[in-house]
């Protein structure tokens, strides 16, 4: 079972897409700013991360570069979810270190077939 | 419309502007999209048709709802401006309409079906997310993502590493949910309130650097809040910003009259926003500063009072020295200071315990003679009532000017001392009777651990008397009688608090004129205190020289500008403190003579023999001290009782 380290301030899209996820078989964890997304990390053995980049503490972007400059993290998939959808996000996103880019609303198929393609199994 | 209101409505915004309204407004899109699929997952079966059906409407709706967003504010697209937002509002509240009434059918009663507690849970976010889509119109951007308060954890006080923290205070979760989300981005700590007495909670529990304040909210309105956080003493600092709408600007003025510090105009321009919290976090900053200068200050005060009641410890300032300002200099300052007095009244307390180890001594010897004092003729019976107030209890002294009792003073059940003064001792002029009465009233108002405490003064049968503190000791001639003379540090100790009362007197404007051993008493913890300070004032100037014997005493403690009835100052108390100490360290008057006129001749005229020279033990800064005490020149004695205890506290 892949397990995933979801950072999300928001209540409702941690309830929600922890739900989904956990439906579809994946066990997730979740952190609430992006300086507990970087200590979990780091702790824990996670298979991908899901990060939203509006954070309180550090944000989404600052963590990712946390977690890339880090020997433990640096090779963990990293899903950058953003409600912006700028068109300048997607390049920011990969420069800051993400793997892969999704926005939000998430469309909960469109995701899966990034996580699992990073993880391997599609 | 008004021409700033259509000017308003064509403000094109900025790519920010338009980058958090795209992302304010997806964020319940992407909610309502993410929870009606979750639902339509577990809606499996027959059962569940009419659920699917409900669930699969609402899909629809919030797709167009976002297709609506995406169209009005496309990345790179056209110029928005104010009014293509309230028109994509209007758009909004067509998919907003169905969707409502999607889940108004999902959350009715169902007869056959069994209450779902969380799909119902489900639905009831799904129409908060909903209306958060188009509750915010009111506002320019919006973010109805959250619509919890933020909270202070109750244990905690909020971190305010970043830039400060703010408090926002406002019922409509929309209003709190932007504010918060461009304060963050400043990088400011963010903590809500939704209601004014969870605000005033929140206040006085954490240390916010700024508040902003909705005026209208329901229960505690958004002035009484302001009003309470004003008037607590723990909170008035923080500076307050009022959220109002930009036209009420009766409600603005009132309450920055109630103590508001700014205000903030809904709908909320991002730019404004920003530089008002950011004064406001500045003002805080400074009043923090000064709060905190403040402090240190009552600190170094404190210090003081703590030195006042010889509780100092060195080292308490530490912290305040540690400031680059002139108010660390000042704590170093006195900190040094403050320990060099701690070690010069160490070195007295020294003296005094030697000095009371000497009265220990003198009275053993005493008790072994059997010394007893003799009666007195004329004097008040022990048992008489004396001023119709005054229990005679018995004479504890005589003098030149009259005689001291023991008394009880039956109106205030104490012990008291009552020096009566004999009429014929008296001046009969009235202007020096006048300036008698005026000392004794000044000297009634020194109140020092080394003077005897005067309390009143009274004519009974024709003669004044003055009552002061009774105390319980002996007299330093009584003890240099005894010893014959005293050691080093005794006579330091006497000497130092002698100068101290002395220097308070004098800083009253009371000089002593009657310095001498008989007037300085000695308790039994070693205290010195001085007596009968401004009753010489009474003497008859005119007849001293002739009749000084008779009168005042021995002429032998009078300085030479007294004896010759010149102008008397501080500095003739300073002369007697000179012969009483000679006497102290010899047990021998500077000057004797035959007779009165013999003494006075050499008072004025002789340069006595020094301490040191007639006893080899007395150091000699201490004999050259006595020696320019004795200076028959006012200017060749130290100028003050003060300069003369400083002078003392070096030689130790």
């Amino acid at each position: 079972m892949s397990r995933v380290l979801l950072v999300e301030d928001n209540e409702m899209n941690r309830d929600m897409l922890s739900r989904r996820l956990r439906k579809k078989g994946f066990e997730v964890d979740m952190a609430l700013d992006g300086a507990q997304g970087v200590e979990m990390a780091r702790g824990g053995s996670y298979d991908i991360v899901l990060m939203d980049m509006s954070l309180p503490v550090i944000d989404g972007w600052e963590a990712t570069r946390q977690l890339r400059a880090a020997p433990e993290t640096q090779t963990i998939p990293i899903i950058a979810l953003t409600a912006h959808a700028m068109s300048g996000d997607r390049d920011k996103a990969m420069d800051a270190g993400c793997s892969d880019y999704d926005t939000k609303p998430v469309e909960i198929d469109r995701l899966l077939l990034k996580m699992n393609t990073l993880l391997g199994v599609a | 419309m008004t021409e700033v209101g259509e000017q308003a409505q064509l403000r094109t915004l900025s790519a920010d502007e338009v980058a958090t309204l795209r992302h304010d407004m997806r964020t319940p899109v992407n909610h309502i999209v993410g929870y009606c699929e979750l639902l339509l997952e577990d809606a499996e079966g027959p059962d569940h048709a009419a659920r699917r059906e409900r669930l699969e409407e609402s899909l629809r709706a919030v797709r167009d709802a976002l297709e609506m967003i995406n169209a009005s504010l496309s990345p790179g697209g056209r110029d928005v401006t104010q009014r293509d937002v309230d028109a994509l509002y209007d758009r909004l509240r067509e998919p907003h309409a169905r969707i409502m009434e999607s889940m108004a059918a999902l959350l009715a009663p169902q007869d056959h079906a069994t209450v779902d507690e969380e799909f119902s849970a489900d639905v009831r976010k799904i129409r908060n997310a909903t209306e958060q889509l188009v509750a915010a119109k009111r506002s320019a951007s919006i973010e109805p993502a959250a619509t919890l308060e933020r909270e202070v954890p109750a244990t905690e006080t909020i971190s305010s590493e970043g830039r400060g923290t703010i408090l926002i205070v406002d019922d409509e979760p929309n209003n709190r949910a932007v504010l918060e989300r461009h304060l963050e981005r400043q990088g400011y700590t963010v903590v809500s309130a939704g209601d004014g007495a969870k605000a005033l909670e929140i206040v006085q529990r954490a240390s916010c650097d700024v508040v902003l304040l909705d005026v209208r909210m329901p229960g505690m309105d958004g002035r009484e809040v302001l009003r309470r956080i004003k008037q607590d003493p723990a909170t008035r600092d923080i500076p307050v910003v009022m959220i109002s709408a930009a036209d009420d600007l009766s409600t603005i003025a009132a309450c920055i009259e109630a103590g508001a510090d700014d205000f903030l105009p809904k709908p909320f321009d991002q730019v404004i926003l920003r530089a008002r919290v950011g004064a406001s976090i500045e003002k805080k900053r400074l009043r923090n500063l000064e709060v905190d200068y403040l402090r240190q200050v009552e600190r170094v005060a404190e210090a003081a009072t703590a030195v006042e009641r010889g509780v100092y410890a060195a080292g308490s300032l530490a912290q305040v020295a540690e400031r680059g300002d002139a108010l660390g200099r000042l704590a170093r300052v006195f900190d040094s200071m403050a320990v060099g007095v701690k070690a010069r009244e160490q070195r007295l307390q020294d003296h005094v315990t030697n000095l009371r180890r000497e009265m220990d001594e003198a009275k053993r010897s005493a008790a072994a003679t059997g010394d007893t004092q003799e009666p007195d003729d004329g004097a008040l019976i022990p048992g008489e009532l004396f001023a119709n107030r005054y229990q005679i209890t018995r004479v504890v002294g005589r003098g030149g000017m009259g005689m001291v009792y023991k008394a009880r003073d039956r109106e205030l059940a104490e012990d008291v001392a009552i020096k009566t003064l004999r009429s014929n001792a008296m001046s009969d002029d009235p202007t020096v009777v006048e300036r008698f009465k005026t000392e004794i009233r000044l000297a009634r108002r020194i109140s020092h651990r080394n003077v005897v405490r005067t309390h009143d003064l009274g004519e009974h049968d024709g003669a004044y008397y003055v009552t002061m503190e009774y105390v319980e000791g002996i007299t330093v001639r009584e003890l240099i009688d005894m010893r014959g003379h005293l050691s080093v540090p005794s006579t330091l100790g006497i000497a130092q608090q002698l100068a101290a009362s002395l220097e308070v007197a004098h800083g009253q404007g009371v000089i002593h004129r009657d310095i001498k051993p008989q007037n300085m008493l000695l308790d039994p913890d070693g205290v010195l205190k001085v007596m009968d300070f401004g009753i010489a004032r009474l003497a008859q100037h005119t007849s001293t020289l002739t009749q000084a014997g008779m009168v005042i005493g021995t002429p032998a403690y009078m300085a030479p500008e007294q004896l010759l009835a010149e102008e008397v100052d501080a500095r003739s108390d300073l002369y007697a403190v000179g012969v009483v100490l000679y006497e102290c360290l010899t047990g021998t008057l500077p000057f004797e003579g035959a007779s009165p006129i013999a003494l006075i001749a050499k008072v004025l005229h002789t340069v006595p023999v020094s301490p040191a020279e007639r006893d080899g033990s007395v150091p000699l800064p201490l004999s050259g001290l006595v020696m320019r005490l004795l200076d028959k020149e006012p200017d060749g004695r130290p100028g003050t009782a003060g300069e003369l205890r400083e002078l003392l506290a070096e030689l130790g």
